[in-house]
């Protein structure tokens, strides 16, 4: 044995880390924590299954075939069914929609406007301009095809003075007295505004942040949005202003014509206007009023909301508390904490944090790395919690207050400073732990149970025919080759390999050999380690033996025939060789297991069991042994990463297991061919190897007094009720959880949250990264869901329903994403609907515009979508062990894909310099123009769509002699033309964005079928797609279901 | 009759030893609740004893049946049943990896299941009684039948 050999036989005399420690590394800490309450019972109860969907309407203007030759944006939804309307003309077919902007603010209403305007009614501003759902009887609407222009936006602020009146006119039921609900948390706006004022870092939202980004194509859409200036007098017409759902009100059948659009909106029924005035609320609506008895739903479908813009970071947090951790480290679901138990039971959606500790920082900053040398890390005595920038000294200097805890402390002496005059210590801008939100404290001694162990990888490779046939055994020993100089701490890195068939093949690579030796173990009932040491090296001293171990391997099983696998055998024999140090164990499967302990069977191919109670027992490994092996090795620190190639049924969901429980990850090749997916290979597990690994780590995350950190969610193992035991860590991974409140009432302004993660560096350096942020409490819903992140709720909307998939059917889980969304807005709803007539309008707050959507999305994901045709099961666990793991920018990218159009950007002669600007396309087969070509890219793959009438020479130009042949074999190569060029430096940048995955390409021509079903058409989310709702109906069926018991 | 008062007996060191094994699980799955155990640990513990609980209770079960004792045959069947079932799923077994999601739910069970036998124990101890003072009674009036004649 080497060096490292020594270092570890003393392993026993290293003292132990006193009991409270908060990191109870291996050893019981005697510092108690609470428990934490069921997980799945308290969520599970929450859901509620709903009926199956009911039969949609049918919408005549999704359709799902090519459109061919029409523009995207031409592409109109023309509203055609309004029998009962004698007086209206037939639609012309470049007719729009008169629901002009079906989601618009709800504008400050300039009630000092005019003087004509009588004010004693006033309508709820900002239902404008569609199709009423109850006609009015006056058949002598002239609802001619107005086409709208942009009208000046007169008034610049999007909030609304909402009218606090209940009106009259609600046909709609909606109509509720003012007091009978909401007077306690929303009622007379009047206490909302002291609230607001107690929030003074709340940034008053600009109009154009708040309103919503109209569809690109859709130009007169555009006007719609924010406040509703007067129109030019020529284009105006009376009925602008006609009110959804109204029986038309007196005025309106005077002569309109001189009243300003503005004016009209005011003349509904209302108090009397003095109170509304600078009174402000903001939420967002969709019209989705449909006339009756017309088959059309009159919602838009291009006026729905949609990330194009990818994932919006939130930032009030940060304008709030400058001193809060970066929100790639840490997010809340909402940064707003409510201060009640009931509050927590009226929001519906999840309370919790994303957090994902070692996210690489942003551009131009780092973790500060701060060292306490004599006295060790500064931390509360009580709740362990690290000195952070919301501690406040006192006593001049001589006492700190936790903030979590609110204990005061001693400062030692050699931290002591004097506080200047408003009670901040002289040297704060000397101490980064005192000023930034994120550090990285050195950790003494006395947090280690062990000396730092190095970074250590294994491999256990699959030798068999189909390993060898496939071209992954040779890839895969070039791959790691050429990372050998980049492993993570030269020159302390150990590696080691085992190769398996039927048999284990050990493989001694002692430094003073010049060829490793191979030793075979073929008894798989009694597996033993034919060495001592020498299986595990030290990479800098073997490296000779090592490379020509790699060299050898593809031609060492070249003529190899043998179809078995003694997976579990061999599995065991890598945890023995491993067990002492921990590390990386990194699978490379091939083929089902199927000898020795840890076989497992074919399944799945059972179409009855689908839609059964045994359905999800597919999802979960079958042999205990694989959960007790991921325990085995999560305990002795080593991380499992699964590789997996096979083409046939694997049983990911059982290899999974291993990666799911010791903070690993699944890596799925299906049908692996080198030809096709060697880059893919190369990258990720190169990026795999070489990206900075945090190794035996542990992490907790704090809060303050009066809430806990109920359930948590990723891949990793608790230790105990609050400690996940993270055998490696990189910066890919991200974990959630939930929360819950202990008491009653919250009596805090703030809550603090601190994440603090205890790992060894891979220099061997024992590290604790400690993130802290801090949270309002509020008292008002309202305001927790103007601070609502979507991309958290999403993130964990996303684990728990996988997580439900292990125990109910897909569907289930599904439907439990779709009632926790419909609750969630229903209780929107419900804060507003006294307030405004809302009748036929769906209403949502700005800050989750985009959450049906992303629930839409998640429906269709490959873990949760369809039923037993829909998703390979192989596929369907592998996305599950991924999603699990993503973090949200990730996630809300797989989630909704970038589809760009690329042909005009590469037929412009442009200068090298022109940067291609991405503009996302809805995710609809109507963005798909059949003269263009588009790159679809959801973070794990592109796939580029060439348009059946794609000018030749692009695909020339792009594809050489290829053209012509079978997409499924051509691989995209830069050639020398312009275009080629450009479209690879495309596709260079979107893959440098996040380099945890590599998106290999996918050609796919236009209805070339069922190549282009399965890559992209499935995976367009806004469509219909086998079963599946589309977007529209989606939204009504949510709709529906709000409205229904509101 | 004092073969009865003896197979009580037997009935009332059963109970006893059912107890005991679940108080001590109870006393495992509270240990790694509060910290002083860790899960590997503590559900290794477990787990070394559920088979032999379950044994211990389909005996006790059978021992009913065989000596004809239907009442509380009938009232340790439904538990017999259950751990059978919980059996052949193979989820009689802590899982150490999810311990701690189903760590109360698991509590609950065992602390149900100890009250069942608490009560079950009175039972024992009440029928132990009356099978020890009617075997003496018996033995009095066997006494006392030989001095009548």
């Amino acid at each position: 044995m080497n060096t490292m050999g020594t270092e570890n036989s003393n392993r026993a005399n290293v003292p132990q880390r006193p009991a409270a420690s908060p990191f109870a590394a291996a050893s019981q800490s005697t510092a108690s924590f609470l428990s934490s309450g069921p997980v799945i019972g308290s969520e599970a109860s929450a859901f509620r299954p709903t009926p199956p969907t009911a039969p949609q309407i049918t919408r005549p203007f999704l359709s799902s075939g090519p459109v061919v030759g029409s523009e995207a944006s031409g592409f109109r939804s023309a509203q055609t069914g309004r029998p009962n309307d004698p007086s209206i003309p037939p639609p012309p077919s470049s007719y729009v929609p008169p629901p002009t902007g079906p989601f618009q603010h709800f504008p400050t209403p300039q009630f000092s406007s005019t003087a004509q305007v009588p004010p004693p009614r006033i309508s709820p501003p900002g239902q404008p301009v569609f199709y009423p759902p109850i006609k009015p009887p006056a058949a002598h609407v002239p609802s001619q095809p107005v086409s709208l222009h942009p009208q000046p936006p007169q008034i610049p602020s999007v909030r609304m003075g909402s009218p606090p009146q209940s009106i009259n006119h609600v046909p709609s039921g909606m109509n509720v007295p003012p007091s009978s609900l909401d007077s306690s948390f929303s009622g007379p706006r009047p206490t909302l505004q002291p609230l607001q004022s107690a929030f003074p870092g709340y940034p008053s939202r600009p109009s154009n942040a708040v309103t919503q980004p109209p569809p690109v194509q859709s130009a007169p859409f555009v006007s719609h949005q924010g406040g509703y200036g007067p129109p030019p007098p020529t284009t105006s017409t009376p009925f602008f202003a006609h009110q959804g759902g109204y029986v038309p009100p007196p005025p309106v059948t005077a002569p309109l014509g001189a009243y300003s659009r503005d004016q009209m909106q005011h003349q509904g029924s209302g108090p009397p206007m003095g109170a509304v005035q600078g009174l402000t609320e903001d939420f967002s609506s969709l019209s989705l009023a449909s006339v009756p008895g017309s088959l059309d739903p009159g919602l838009d479908s291009k006026a729905l909301p949609r990330p194009l813009d990818g994932d919006v970071e939130p930032n009030s947090y940060a304008e709030m508390y400058p001193m809060n951790c970066n929100s790639r480290y840490l997010r809340l679901t909402t940064s707003a904490i409510p201060s009640s138990q009931s509050l927590v039971s009226r929001w519906h959606l999840p309370l919790g944090a994303v957090v994902c500790p070692l996210a690489e920082p942003p551009d131009g900053e780092e973790v500060a790395i701060v060292n306490f040398t004599q006295n060790g890390i500064i931390r509360c005595r009580r709740c362990r919690t690290y000195v952070n920038p919301y501690v406040t000294f006192t006593d001049g200097g001589r006492k700190w207050r936790c903030n979590i805890c609110a204990l005061l402390n001693d400062v030692p002496g050699d931290y002591f400073a004097h506080l200047d005059a408003s009670g901040r210590r002289i040297d704060l801008n000397e101490r980064p732990e005192l000023s930034k939100g994120s550090v990285e404290f050195i950790a003494p001694a006395e947090y280690m149970v062990r000396p730092p162990m190095p970074p250590l990888y294994f491999f256990l490779i699959d030798v068999s025919l189909s390993a060898v046939r496939s071209g992954m055994l040779e890839v895969m020993a070039q791959t790691i080759k050429s990372c050998l100089d980049r492993l993570p701490g030269f020159p302390r890195t150990q590696i080691g390999f085992i190769t398996f068939d039927s048999t284990i093949h050990f493989y001694n690579m002692k430094s003073s050999l010049t060829q490793p030796q191979m030793m075979v173990v073929s008894d798989l009932d009694d597996i033993f380690v034919p060495l001592p040491d020498d299986l595990l090296v030290n990479l800098s001293e073997s490296r000779s033996v090592v490379d020509a171990f790699l060299e050898s391997l593809p031609s060492m099983f070249q003529d190899n025939v043998n179809v078995e696998s003694a997976f579990g055998p061999a599995l065991k024999a890598a945890f023995m060789v491993m067990s002492r140090l921990g590390g990386k164990l990194l699978i490379f499967q091939n083929t089902l297991p199927s000898l020795g302990v840890g076989r497992l069977r074919l399944r799945g191919d059972d179409l009855r069991v689908y839609g059964t109670d045994k359905e999800h027992a597919l999802r979960i490994p079958e042999d205990p042994f694989y959960k007790q092996m991921a325990a085995d090795c999560t305990k002795c620190q080593i991380a499992v990463n699964v590789y997996a190639f096979s083409d046939k049924y694997t049983d990911i969901a059982s290899l999974g297991t291993l990666s799911k429980y010791t903070g690993g990850q699944v890596y799925y090749y299906p049908s692996f061919h080198s030809a096709i997916h060697q880059e893919k290979l190369r990258h990720e597990l190169a990026r795999d190897l070489t990206r900075e690994t945090a190794w035996e780590a542990v992490m907790r995350i704090r809060c303050g007094k009066g809430v806990r950190f109920t359930s948590y969610h990723g891949n990793f193992m608790l230790r105990s009720t609050d400690l996940l035991a993270l055998p490696a860590v990189d910066c890919d991974k991200a974990y959630a959880m939930q929360m819950g409140l202990e008491e009653t009432l919250l009596t805090t302004q703030t809550v603090y949250f601190q994440v603090a993660l205890l790992y060894t560096s891979s220099s061997g350096e024992r590290r604790i990264r400690v993130h802290t942020a801090a949270a309002p409490v509020v008292a008002d819903l309202g305001e927790m869901y103007r601070q609502a992140d979507t991309g958290a709720i999403t993130s964990l909307f996303c684990r728990l329903a996988i997580e439900k998939t292990l125990s109910y059917k897909l569907e289930e889980a599904r439907n439990s994403i779709q009632q926790r969304i419909v609750k969630g807005l229903r209780e929107y709803r419900n804060l507003y609907a006294v307030q405004h007539r809302l009748g036929g309008r769906m209403i949502y707050p700005e800050s989750l515009k985009f959450l049906p959507l992303y629930g839409l999305a998640l429906c269709k994901s490959i873990p949760l979508r369809g039923g037993y045709a829909d998703a390979q099961l192989d596929e369907r666990c592998a996305a599950g062990y991924t999603m699990m793991t993503l973090p949200v920018k990730s996630l809300l990218k797989l989630l909704y894909p970038n589809l760009v159009r690329v042909d005009e950007y590469l037929v412009k002669v442009s200068s090298q310099a022109d940067e291609f600007k991405i503009s996302r396309l809805p995710l609809t087969v109507e963005s798909l123009d059949s003269r263009g070509l588009y790159i679809f890219d959801d973070g794990f793959r592109f796939v580029i769509w060439f348009g059946r009438m794609l000018s030749p020479d692009i695909a020339m130009n792009l594809l050489g002699e290829d053209f012509a042949t079978d997409f499924s074999r051509v691989n995209l190569c830069e050639r020398d033309t312009e275009m080629s060029r450009k479209l690879m430096r495309i596709l260079k940048k979107s893959r440098e964005e996040d380099p945890a995955y590599y998106q290999l390409c996918h050609l796919v021509r236009h209805s070339e079928q069922p190549r282009e079903g399965f890559f992209l058409l499935t995976n367009l989310v806004e469509d219909q797609v086998g079963g599946m709702n589309g977007y529209v109906d989606w939204i009504m069926q949510i709709h529906r279901q709000v409205q229904q018991n509101a | 009759m004092v073969w009865e008062a003896i197979l009580w007996v037997i009935f009332f060191l059963m109970t006893m030893g059912l107890i005991a094994l679940n108080l001590y699980q109870i006393v495992c799955l509270s240990d790694l609740e509060a910290d002083y155990l860790n899960p590997y640990e503590s559900s290794a513990r477990i787990n070394a004893v559920i088979v032999p609980e379950f044994v211990l209770h389909g005996v006790f079960c059978a021992l009913f049946l065989l000596t004809g004792h239907w009442f509380m045959f009938l009232l340790t069947l439904p538990i017999a049943c259950y751990n059978t079932i919980l059996f052949m799923k193979r989820q009689h077994l802590i899982d150490v990896t999810e311990v701690f999601r189903f760590l109360s739910a698991e509590k609950k069970y065992r602390i149900i299941k100890l009250a069942f036998y608490l009560l079950l124990f009175v039972l024992v101890i009440f029928r132990l009684v009356l099978a020890v003072i009617s075997s003496m009674v018996d033995e009095d009036d066997d006494w006392h039948e030989s001095g009548w004649y």
